[in-house]
């Protein structure tokens, strides 16, 4: 019988070392200080993006004596499921890479850096920039970059076509459009899928046609006005005359499988030089302002270092943050990641290069898109009312009011 | 044959987990005619509360880990359909709120409606070409076990690169729209808010019957061979054998694989994300789809734990009319 009750001894001694395990939360050595960062691949390439970090860390933390600073690099995809359980577990990062619209959803989460920034450095940052990320009066987080979507052409496209000119206004894009049919060219390309940000789609036709998403207040939706039915208009008679590739109004296949990667898109403003450049080339490609209807303005996004309120050290990692995002480190990460300077001080990045430099031009004037809470819900509703407009089940003008109205409780 | 003459055809541990067993008169599974020995009895039932106590060690791990990460989760997720939680971390006690703003949502009809179309479709399908799959490689022949095999694959093939290979046969230059080209049914299914959710079910069917297969042939190894020859020789066809002897002997299989296969269905979540994410039109955007962007999206969660509570409601009732229809009287 004493090997019966040696096994059921460790079968207990198994099942409660496996019950503490699973109940077990991480510790902390307590003393010196600790921070915790999350950050994306920001850097495409790891190993680069990894240096980066590691000799920024090792030279703060040789200055800073008893402050450990540990990051983690997570993947793009599915970074709000990870975060959100996170936090709600009582386990996120005391800084985390974060856009306006995170900032926004995340709010109830974050603690304002607006302490822990020295006023030279706060005054430093770009006005745009500063409206898109702050929230009540607070600063949301500190920047580290920013991006805008130009409009970009194809120079092969325009050749194989013979045409000449490109195009600055909506009306000369449709003039172009059967002439690149003839040539088995789409005109441009529209990501039609729920996952894909209306701010990098559908809004930059709204904006450009004078309209907003929100009303000023933020208490009614405004898409559905004339100017939202001008700009889903537009984009239909582009669709529906196969002037847009078809699949990618309902799927979203990988890049290389689009038209985009075998030369047969004319323009975009859907997707940035990093990337066609191997697709096109990078002779080919063409920067252009945005299109304009009643106005030329297109979507930015702004990078920011955001301070959980769960943070451990709020001191510490505030301070660490804003060491990160200075001007000297700003430009060092901006130029190593290939995006733009939130900060008036790091002058012009890409002087040099003539596509960074045209993109570096619209950055100003560039919309990081709404951020009013229920931003993501309507975005949710419209979506697939904008998707059956394109493939004619609806009339532009049903799509957006179904869109209206199905969004009007979610801003309740 | 009695367990007395020591030649008890179940192992011990089993016998002793049944209540029976433990409590029970002494008499089971004694010969006719033979006395009761209470001394015998009464040390067998001791050993078996031991082995029964050693089992269940040996069941706890698992039933900790079912308890702690399935059935606590169930029942916060119950309990959270109750409240509106932040995430940053506030809970306020809204009542039936989350269930009486899912009523009044026709997102949620449509999702479900989408669901429901799905399932109906998915799963006939599954079990149909599961069955008759299993039927066809039952019986050993050259090539048997590479058809086997190769009819298993899709189970164990990345849903993701499936997804991506589907997308492009569905997509409006593939050979699926040239092949329905003749039927009037070209160009892109997954463009179409009425052909996506078949074009959906060919996947779905095409990854799972696999498994159904795997389950129906192991069903099959316990037909009577001798049954199904004798049935030939009175001159029974086909149909007539497979109806009135395999189909009674498969009848378990068939309530298990309808339950798992109902349940998978209205849980459809990767193939969807994978090919369409709920379009077009919401044309594919089903319950789980919904609670996904509920809870994940919009960090709604009260509302997204209220989707939760239905889905669960929609699976057991069905599982129940299901274990009615074709479990019979087992």
């Amino acid at each position: 019988m004493q090997h019966r009750k040696t096994l059921a001894a460790v079968a207990v001694a198994a099942t409660s070392a496996i019950a503490l395990a699973g109940c077990a939360g991480g510790s902390t050595d307590g003393g010196d200080a600790k921070v915790t960062m999350w950050i994306y691949p920001v850097i495409a390439d790891e190993a680069a993006h990894s240096s980066y970090w590691d000799g920024l860390i090792a030279s703060y933390e040789k200055a800073n004596p008893g402050v450990e600073v540990d990051y983690e690099i997570y993947p793009w995809a599915n970074r709000d499921e990870s975060l959100q359980t996170a936090i709600a577990a009582g386990k996120g990062p005391d800084l985390v890479y974060l856009i306006p619209d995170q900032l926004s959803s995340y709010a109830s989460s974050i603690e304002p850096m607006d302490a822990y920034l020295p006023a030279e450095q706060a005054d430093d940052i770009l006005p745009n920039v500063r409206d898109s990320i702050t929230i009540d009066g607070s600063l949301m987080g500190t920047p580290l970059l920013t991006s805008a979507n130009a409009l970009m052409c194809d120079r092969s496209a325009f050749e194989k076509a013979g045409i000449t000119d490109y195009p600055k206004t909506w009306d000369d894009l449709m003039e172009m459009a059967p002439t690149f049919k003839q040539n088995d060219i789409y005109t441009t390309q529209y990501f039609g899928s729920p996952e894909v940000t209306l701010n990098m789609t559908f809004y930059p036709l709204l904006w450009q046609a004078g309209g907003s998403v929100f009303s000023d207040d933020g208490s009614e939706v405004a898409f559905d006005g004339p100017e939202g039915v001008a700009a889903l208009t537009y984009l239909t008679e582009l669709a529906q005359n196969d002037y847009l590739e078809p699949d990618l109004i309902s799927t979203m296949p990988a890049l290389e499988q689009t038209a985009l990667a075998t030369g047969q898109v004319a323009c975009t403003w859907q997707s940035g030089p990093a990337d066609v450049a191997s697709y096109w080339g990078e002779d080919n490609i063409e920067i252009l302002p945005p299109l304009t209807d009643e106005e030329s303005v297109s979507y930015g996004t702004v990078g920011s270092l955001a301070m959980l309120k769960g943070a451990q050290d709020k001191e510490a990692a505030g301070a660490f943050a804003a060491y990160a995002t200075d001007a000297d480190n700003v430009k060092a990460f901006d130029l190593a990641s290939n995006y733009f300077s939130p900060l008036a001080s790091t002058g012009e990045l890409y002087a040099d290069d003539p596509i960074q430099s045209a993109i570096e031009d619209v950055i100003p004037t560039s919309r990081v898109g709404e951020l009013y809470p229920g931003a993501r819900e309507v975005m949710g509703v419209l979506a697939p009312e904008i998707q059956a407009a394109l493939l004619g089940t609806k009339t532009p003008e049903q799509a957006l009011k179904d869109a209206a109205a199905a969004a009007e409780p979610l801003l309740g | 044959m009695t367990d007395q003459a020591g030649t008890i055809p179940v192992p011990r541990a089993v016998e002793a987990a049944e209540p029976e067993a433990l409590s029970g008169p002494p008499t089971r599974g004694r010969t006719s005619g033979e006395p009761p020995r209470r001394g015998g009895a009464s040390v067998r039932r001791v050993l078996a509360r031991r082995e029964a106590r050693i089992a269940l060690l040996f069941v706890l791990p698992a039933f900790l880990l079912f308890l702690a990460f399935r059935f606590g989760p169930a029942i916060a997720g119950v309990g959270l359909s109750f409240f509106d939680y932040d995430i940053s971390g506030t809970l306020d006690f809204e009542g039936l709120d989350n269930f009486v703003r899912l009523v009044q949502d026709p997102v949620f009809w449509r999702s479900l409606l989408v669901t429901v179309l799905f399932s109906l479709l998915a799963v006939p399908l599954t079990l149909a070409i599961s069955i008759a799959l299993a039927l066809a490689v039952r019986r050993t022949f050259r090539g048997s076990r590479f058809f086997r095999s190769v009819f298993f694959l899709p189970v164990i093939t990345s849903l993701v690169l499936a997804g991506a290979i589907f997308k492009w046969i569905f997509s409006t230059d593939g050979p699926w729209s040239q092949l329905m080209e003749p039927l009037g049914l070209g160009g892109s299914w997954l463009n179409s808010p009425v052909l996506v959710i078949p074009a959906l079910v060919i996947v779905s069917v095409w990854s799972r019957f696999g498994y159904g297969m795997l389950i129906a042939l192991a069903a099959l190894q316990d037909v009577p061979r001798e049954l199904e020859e004798a049935a030939l020789m009175d001159g029974a066809g086909a149909w007539a054998r497979f109806r009135f002897i395999v189909f009674p002997h498969l009848r378990p299989t068939l309530l298990f694989l309808a339950v798992i296969e109902t349940t998978a269905s209205f849980q459809v979540f990767d193939l969807i994300y994978v090919m369409t994410q709920g379009g077009p039109a919401r044309g594919s955007y089903t319950l789980v789809y919904m609670l996904y962007d509920q809870g994940f999206k919009y960090f709604d969660y009260g509302y997204a734990a209220a989707i939760g509570v239905v889905l669960f409601i929609m699976t057991l009732a069905v599982a129940l009319i299901q274990r009615r229809l074709i479990g019979g009287r087992k």
